[in-house]
């Protein structure tokens, strides 16, 4: 009763109807009449229905309008994201269905409150969350909640094959690869232009070369174009050159004889004045030609009117002979290109040159550069070693070096030596196995594979050559 | 995998209510889009966003393009520029890896600065901060006629500046950004060094006076 007097005493008043102290048993009369209270609960059903519908439909906007925090995903990797409403606070929510996952490859698991999937495309992908609460009919429509999932694509997706000008005075084969028998081994190399190249079509930098002597030698050179020079794929292409070109030229081939005598020499009786010889010897022999390949840069340069740094390039190279005693391996380097060999256990490294960073640190230097040449390290490029025997001699460009080895520390641990075989090996991503045997049919096929290994923040060109 | 580390400086103060930081909103959402479809950047790139209005916050830490998602920002108070440089000098501290022997570091940061307005608390203590860290390079914006670009010029000498703080311009300056952070990502992971200067960088489109 007292809730019916509430009720129309209050609809009264906002009508400014007042209900004087004298009317008060003509009132009470007129609430207990039977139509008038039957009216009167019906005005109360319908504002408690009213007000129902309202707190509905505000309920239904809160959801709707609700932000859902989803994580973003790429295409073709494993997605998932949770879509949990007791989270979301959704305690309420009697049916539900989502429109537009199994589109893109993704359905939500309701077990692990998941949306999950593979997504199948990239970009801004919409779909909604349909739903309905609690106090709708059964056969209410859904309500729908829009959502957007960012979908990445898949970085390898991005990059372009672009082909190289082959118009190009000094166009090369974008990639090469080789295994041939060199001297009493094998060399495997391989030259390829990096993905940063192929995206815009520009050409490979890195490149290689080598020979068999009549002197019984046997060399490996190995070039890294610099990114910045003009024409550096001819610079590499040149100094890879003018380096087989002078160890073939007949002068050579006679002075290098003179090591047969020396190397036994210094194995028989190791001294101060042997050493001394020995790096005479290199110093004249590898020096000279390191400096006859800046001539002849420096010549090409001045032809084609040019400047002698558009055809920046790093340069190294091994010459390496069998003796009774052992391998004489003797090396030049100039450039961030790291020579190695590893002895037949594989337990040990010996680095056969210095990363050559410059002097700030991140760069490089090149074979184009005078200044090497006057500088007191240069004696330090060059390099000699006699080994028992050797496993494998590599030559590689940074291309290699930044992806597989990082930082230069890791050059000297063995560890990761045998790491880098294990991978060739097929401990790979792409599970691609280079089996290092001669008897390998397929192994310049296995080799060009595994040289186009991805990896993330590395497309530069990529140079291996490997003597085994 | 070395990080290009990207810092972006928007002053929220309440000056930029309405057009314009909707128009920055928008413009970092288009500018993150676009670095998506370069496949250096999504690599390398990440990006920070730090506001500042009466005071300087971090509200999206260094993150990976494929993850970042903006968040609202809402423009009010004043223009805590000073606060601004001080927090990013930290962030830096914080976020960018340093090379050693085990690892490569990140590379240099860029840092890029928008703001409309004169700093109204004490900018030039937060400069000596800032300055004490190295960045390839740090972009000033100087948006609308009520910003100071020879105050901006104090803190680097790469200035440049809108006629108006409206859509188009900020528009035009977002996706200048975006282009130089794409231009950036190249050349660091093709040159193997850091780009040191403007003059690596795709040219200003002409809305944006280069302040010399």
């Amino acid at each position: 009763m007292s809730d019916l007097r509430d009720v129309v005493t209050q609809l009264f008043k906002s009508n400014t109807i007042n209900v004087p102290a004298n009317r008060k048993e003509l009132f009470d009369r007129f609430l207990q009449d039977e139509v008038n209270k039957a009216t009167i609960n019906e005005i109360i059903e319908n504002q408690n229905w009213l007000m129902a519908r309202w707190k509905l439909e505000d309920r239904i906007a809160d959801i709707i309008q609700q932000p859902v925090r989803m994580l973003n995903g790429t295409t073709g990797k494993p997605y998932e994201t949770r879509f949990d409403f007791e989270n979301l606070k959704w305690d309420d929510i009697t049916a539900f269905q989502f429109d537009g996952l199994n589109e893109v490859g993704l359905r939500f698991d309701e077990k692990t409150k998941q949306i999950t999937g593979v997504p199948l495309k990239s970009g801004d992908i919409k779909f909604s969350f349909k739903f309905k609460v609690k106090d709708q009919p059964d056969d209410a429509p859904f309500n729908e909640k829009l959502l957007t999932l960012i979908i990445n694509p898949d970085p390898k997706s991005l990059w372009k094959t672009i082909e190289s000008d082959k118009q190009d005075p000094y166009w090369k084969e974008d990639n090469a690869t080789v295994f041939v028998p060199l001297g009493d081994r094998h060399l495997l190399a391989s030259s390829k232009r990096g993905r940063s190249h192929a995206n815009v079509g520009s050409f490979r930098e890195d490149d290689f070369a080598f020979s068999e002597l009549d002197n019984g030698w046997s060399i490996v050179v190995v070039a890294d174009g610099a990114g910045s020079a003009k024409f550096s794929r001819k610079g590499s292409a040149l100094a890879c050159q003018a380096v087989v070109d002078y160890f073939k030229s007949e002068p050579s081939i006679e002075s290098m004889k003179g090591f047969d005598g020396l190397v036994h020499d210094h194995k028989t009786n190791y001294n101060e004045s042997t050493q001394k010889r020995v790096r005479h010897f290199i110093y004249n022999n590898l020096g000279t030609a390191a400096f006859q390949a800046h001539k002849q840069l420096e010549e090409f340069a001045s032809q084609s009117g040019m400047a002698l740094k558009d055809l920046s390039s790093t340069l190294i190279f091994t010459l390496f002979k069998k003796y009774d005693i052992g391998y004489a391996l003797l090396s030049f380097g100039v450039g961030d290109c790291p020579m190695a060999v590893l002895n037949k256990r594989l337990s040990k490294v010996i680095l056969l040159n210095w990363i050559d960073v410059g002097d700030f640190g991140g760069g490089t230097r090149f074979i184009t550069m005078p200044e090497i040449f006057k500088n007191e390290k240069f004696a330090s490029r060059l390099g000699f070693q006699l080994v028992d025997d050797f496993s494998y001699l590599m030559l590689m460009t940074d291309g290699i070096y930044d992806a597989k080895f990082v930082v230069e520390a890791n050059l000297n641990n063995v560890t990761k030596w045998q790491q880098f075989l294990d991978d060739l090996q097929g401990t790979n991503d792409d599970k691609i196995k280079v089996v290092l045997d001669p008897a390998n049919k397929d192994l310049a096929s296995q080799f060009s594979k595994w040289m186009d290994f991805w990896s993330p923040g590395n497309h530069d060109d990529r140079t291996l050559a490997i003597v085994f | 995998m070395r990080r290009l580390p990207v810092y972006l400086l928007l002053d929220t103060s309440g000056s930029m209510t309405g057009e314009p930081i909707e128009a920055v909103k928008n413009g970092v959402q288009v500018m993150i889009s676009s670095l998506r479809q370069n496949p250096q950047a999504i690599e390398t790139a990440f990006i920070s966003i730090i506001t500042f209005d009466s005071a300087a916050k971090q509200v999206i830490p260094l993150t990976d393009l494929a993850s970042f998602q903006m968040v609202d920002i809402k423009a009010a108070g004043t223009t805590a520029l000073g606060e601004a440089l001080k927090l990013v000098a930290t962030c830096i501290d914080k976020e960018v890896a340093k090379t050693t022997a085990e690892q490569k570091g990140d590379w240099k940061p860029l840092v890029f600065i928008m703001t409309d307005g004169i700093p109204t608390d004490d900018w030039q203590i937060g400069l000596e901060e800032f300055k004490k860290r190295k960045t390839a390079y740090t972009v000033a914006c100087a948006a609308g006629s009520s910003a100071d670009a020879n105050l901006l010029k104090q803190i680097t000498d790469n200035v440049v500046s809108l006629d108006t703080a409206d859509s188009q311009s900020i528009a035009k300056f977002f996706s200048w950004v975006s282009a130089s952070i794409g231009v950036t990502s190249t050349k660091v992971e093709d040159g193997g060094k850091d780009v040191t200067g403007l003059g690596e960088l795709p040219p200003p489109p002409s809305e944006l006076n280069v302040v010399v």
